[in-house]
């Protein structure tokens, strides 16, 4: 099998599942518990977050485990929005967002805010000035992805964030980080809030990450019992945080040579694709290594991922979220219809192999050649 | 120009001839503070100088704020050299980044050569800004943003944003103390106010198995590692008091139980203290607060050593001790519910005046000198740091 759809999830890696399996069999206790079985959880659990918080030089008090990134981006607009009614009913995202964003922003829509989205030049980068036009009194909060999950593209968040407070000091700046996270390097401080996902780091399904800035207030979206966080209460998955903050960890070891590894393999591909007649290749400058979006324009992308499952390859259509669609991104950025619906995504990490990569070129000529002449004819 | 962290000393700054000496301890406590960050520190006898990147300036800032012996931590910019025409060009660089309405200019010089005095900088630097900014004016009593400037030997300083910080002396500066932790709320107050003195801090416990848990201890430890973040690694002395408290509640009239405990505690304390070249007893004894607190218990206990006892907290009212509980981070963790040895064995009736002559009687009735001796001999030592690595495997 060749795995090569990691950015819409990832394998968990063996040390982070024996991580997860420890903490499940040897701190049974409930970390909101009184003794010592709760404590020993709670220590640990405490550790775990600590050791994030000193990753990303933030307060272990600013960090919120949700149940993954989707989550935190609700936490985020949804939270910033009813904390602020008084103070304005607008917000702004970019056309590069993951579609959950949007779904949540439809939802703001309906309980009369309303949603503005800045524009982006042909290399998919924000455009400064539309930002800056958009801004207004009552703009609450923007909300712009670190790296868009289809093309790969990487937004430049400390110079955004100063347009923003530049323009309006109390507009809140949030940021998706899933796609971002593990590949690149990322700063906290770059933004008020984020939202980060395990399962992107070779950690396990079901845990995600919200930051928020010690200073920014927000409304919470679940009431309940338990000390541990006021935004999230309930019993915290303690096992699944203890894997999270391994993953993290793990995923920032050797980050730039990895970035360089990929980034050989990726230019490897693109060497190759870039002789063959009729596909065109969605990557931008800005562009992060890991993810490599093309378009085969006569082909379905179905089809063509359903030919290559036969030799075992494995790959993504859009992102695994907005499958099936029309392609926002590469409409966003291209504003080509046929473009946007025959893209494909070829997603790299660190574990892929150069064997693997051979494997899949010829696979992959041997599938286009074949389906292309079917529609030739 | 660049971005920097100035510091400005506490009081250590009135010592003559050895203000070397707490210099030198103040850049190794703030050395050992900030020791994972990418960090460079020069210091002069006026200010203490750390650069660093622009995204580690908040966890610096959050970190100095624990080392005492530091005034004021002032986030500023250094320029190239100290010309008035350089320290012009720069204000008004850094102006456009800032929205008031009112202000004022507050110079200091230290560089008493500098061709121009205080006023006459501010007189000038004050121009400058109303030409550069428009609708402000000045306030000298109460603006909206107060403009620093401080002209030192080779530089010049711009500020606008100060922090306070703890004061205070360097911790380790005036030697060593050995805190009588107990795991309730005053007895960690005492320690902070005193590592604030400048006071390297070892602490000692006694626990009484299984009459208090194992929990209560790991309180303590917890307790001991909040403190430990002020520069302080700190030695726990863990006392197994079980037989000795077991004899006293046998044998001794239980009015007199917690009078005669303390005494054994002091005379053990004052023990580990000397082997440990500790200088002072700390604790957190609070007058009047309860039966052994009241001045002729305190005489009573008190009598059995000849170290000096330090009551940081004796004449703050509880709520006071609360307060800085809170504010120093340990009150969440004292007010877990474990029995501790002082909180066991508790008669309904405790002597509010104790006699010393009968605690000597009582005393007679158990072999005390023999238990203490083997309690010195067999006690446990923790050491205790800020960074708890117990999850290193698994994290």
């Amino acid at each position: 099998m060749i795995y090569l759809d990691y950015s819409a999830t990832t394998p968990v890696s063996y040390d982070v599942l024996e991580s997860y399996l420890r903490a499940t069999k040897d701190f049974i206790g409930n970390p909101n518990s009184l003794h010592s079985l709760g404590v020993k959880t709670k220590t640990l659990m405490n550790s775990a977050n600590k050791q994030i918080a000193e990753i990303f030089n933030i307060l272990e008090s600013e960090i919120t485990f949700t149940s993954g990134a989707t989550e935190s981006n609700n936490m985020a607009l949804i939270g910033t929005c009813l904390a602020n009614v008084k103070r304005g009913n607008h917000i702004i995202v970019s056309k590069l967002e993951h579609p959950s964003i949007y779904k949540i922003c439809e939802y703001l829509e309906t309980i009369g805010f309303e949603i503005s989205y800045v524009a982006n030049d042909q290399e998919g980068l924000i455009d400064f000035d539309d930002l800056k036009n958009k801004i207004r009194p009552n703009t609450l909060l923007v909300s712009i992805c670190a790296v868009n999950s289809e093309l790969g593209i990487r937004q430049p968040l400390k110079m955004i964030r100063q347009i923003i407070k530049k323009e309006n000091p109390s507009t809140l700046f949030h940021s998706d980080m899933t796609q971002a996270v593990g590949k690149i390097p990322v700063s906290c401080h770059d933004v008020d809030m984020a939202s980060m996902s395990a399962h992107k780091i070779f950690g396990p399904k079901g845990i995600g990450l919200f930051y928020k800035n010690s200073r920014v207030k927000i409304t919470p979206l679940i009431y309940g019992s338990g000390k541990s966080n006021l935004l999230r209460p309930g019993t915290p998955p303690v096992p699944l945080i203890v894997a999270f903050s391994k993953a993290l960890r793990l995923a920032l070891v050797d980050i730039d040579k990895r970035e360089n590894f990929v980034r050989r393999l990726n230019e490897k591909i693109l060497g190759e694709l870039c002789k063959m007649e009729g596909i065109l290749i969605n990557q931008t400058k800005y562009s992060i290594p890991q993810i490599l979006n093309i378009s085969l324009q006569n082909i379905r992308p179905e089809t063509f991922l359903h030919a290559m499952e036969e030799y075992e390859i494995y790959l993504g259509t859009n992102t695994a979220c907005a499958s099936g669609n029309l392609s926002s991104s590469i409409m966003a950025v291209y504003n080509d219809k046929k473009r946007a619906t025959s893209s494909i995504r070829i997603s790299l990490s660190h574990v892929t192999t150069t064997d693997e990569i051979n494997q899949f070129l010829s696979a992959f000529k041997a599938v286009y050649n074949r389906l292309n002449s079917l529609t030739e004819g | 120009m660049r971005k920097l962290i100035i510091i400005k000393y506490g009081e250590m700054t009135t010592k003559k001839d050895n203000i070397g000496l707490f210099l030198r301890k103040l850049k190794d406590n703030v050395t050992i503070m900030l020791e994972n960050e990418p960090i460079k520190i020069t210091y002069d006898n006026g200010r203490m100088f750390i650069t660093c990147q622009y995204e580690h300036f908040e966890s610096v800032l959050n970190k100095l704020k624990k080392v005492f012996g530091i005034h004021e931590i002032i986030v500023g910019y250094e320029l190239e050299n100290s010309e008035i025409e350089t320290i012009q060009e720069a204000l008004k660089d850094l102006l456009t980044k800032i929205e008031f309405k009112t202000f004022k200019v507050e110079t200091k010089r230290s560089n008493k050569n500098y061709p121009l005095k205080s006023l006459e900088i501010s007189k000038i630097l004050g121009g400058t800004v109303l030409k550069e900014k428009e609708n402000i004016k000045v306030d000298v009593h109460n603006p909206e943003l107060t403009i620093h400037i401080e002209i030192r030997l080779n530089n010049a300083y711009i500020y606008f944003e100060t922090h306070k910080g703890l004061g205070g002396y360097p911790v380790g500066t005036l030697g060593k103390g050995l805190l009588m932790l107990s795991g309730g709320i005053d007895s960690p107050v005492s320690g902070y106010l005193a590592m604030k003195r400048g006071v390297k801090l070892e602490a000692i416990y006694f626990e009484s198995l299984p009459h208090t848990s194992n929990e209560a201890k790991q309180k303590v430890e917890s307790l001991a590692r909040i403190l430990s973040e002020y520069n302080n690694e700190i030695k726990l002395h863990v006392i197994n008091f079980t037989e000795i408290q077991e004899n006293i509640y046998k044998k001794i009239p239980h009015e007199y139980l917690i009078t005669i405990m303390r005494r054994m505690m002091y005379r053990i304390s004052e023990q580990i203290a000397r082997k440990g070249n500790c200088k002072i007893l700390i604790n957190g004894e609070s007058i009047g607060q309860v039966a052994s607190q009241t001045l002729t218990s305190m005489n009573a206990i008190n009598e059995v050593v000849k170290i000096p006892v330090i009551r940081p907290v004796a004449c703050f009212d509880k709520l006071e001790i609360i307060d800085l509980a809170n504010k120093i981070n340990t009150y969440e963790t004292s007010i877990l519910p474990f029995e501790d040895c002082c909180t066991i064995f508790v008669p309904d009736h405790p002597v509010i005046n104790p006699e010393i002559s009968k605690c000597l009687e009582y005393e007679e009735r158990i072999p005390y000198q023999e238990l203490i001796k083997k309690a010195v001999q067999n006690h446990e030592i923790i050491k205790i740091t800020k960074q708890e690595n117990k999850f290193e495997d698994i994290l």
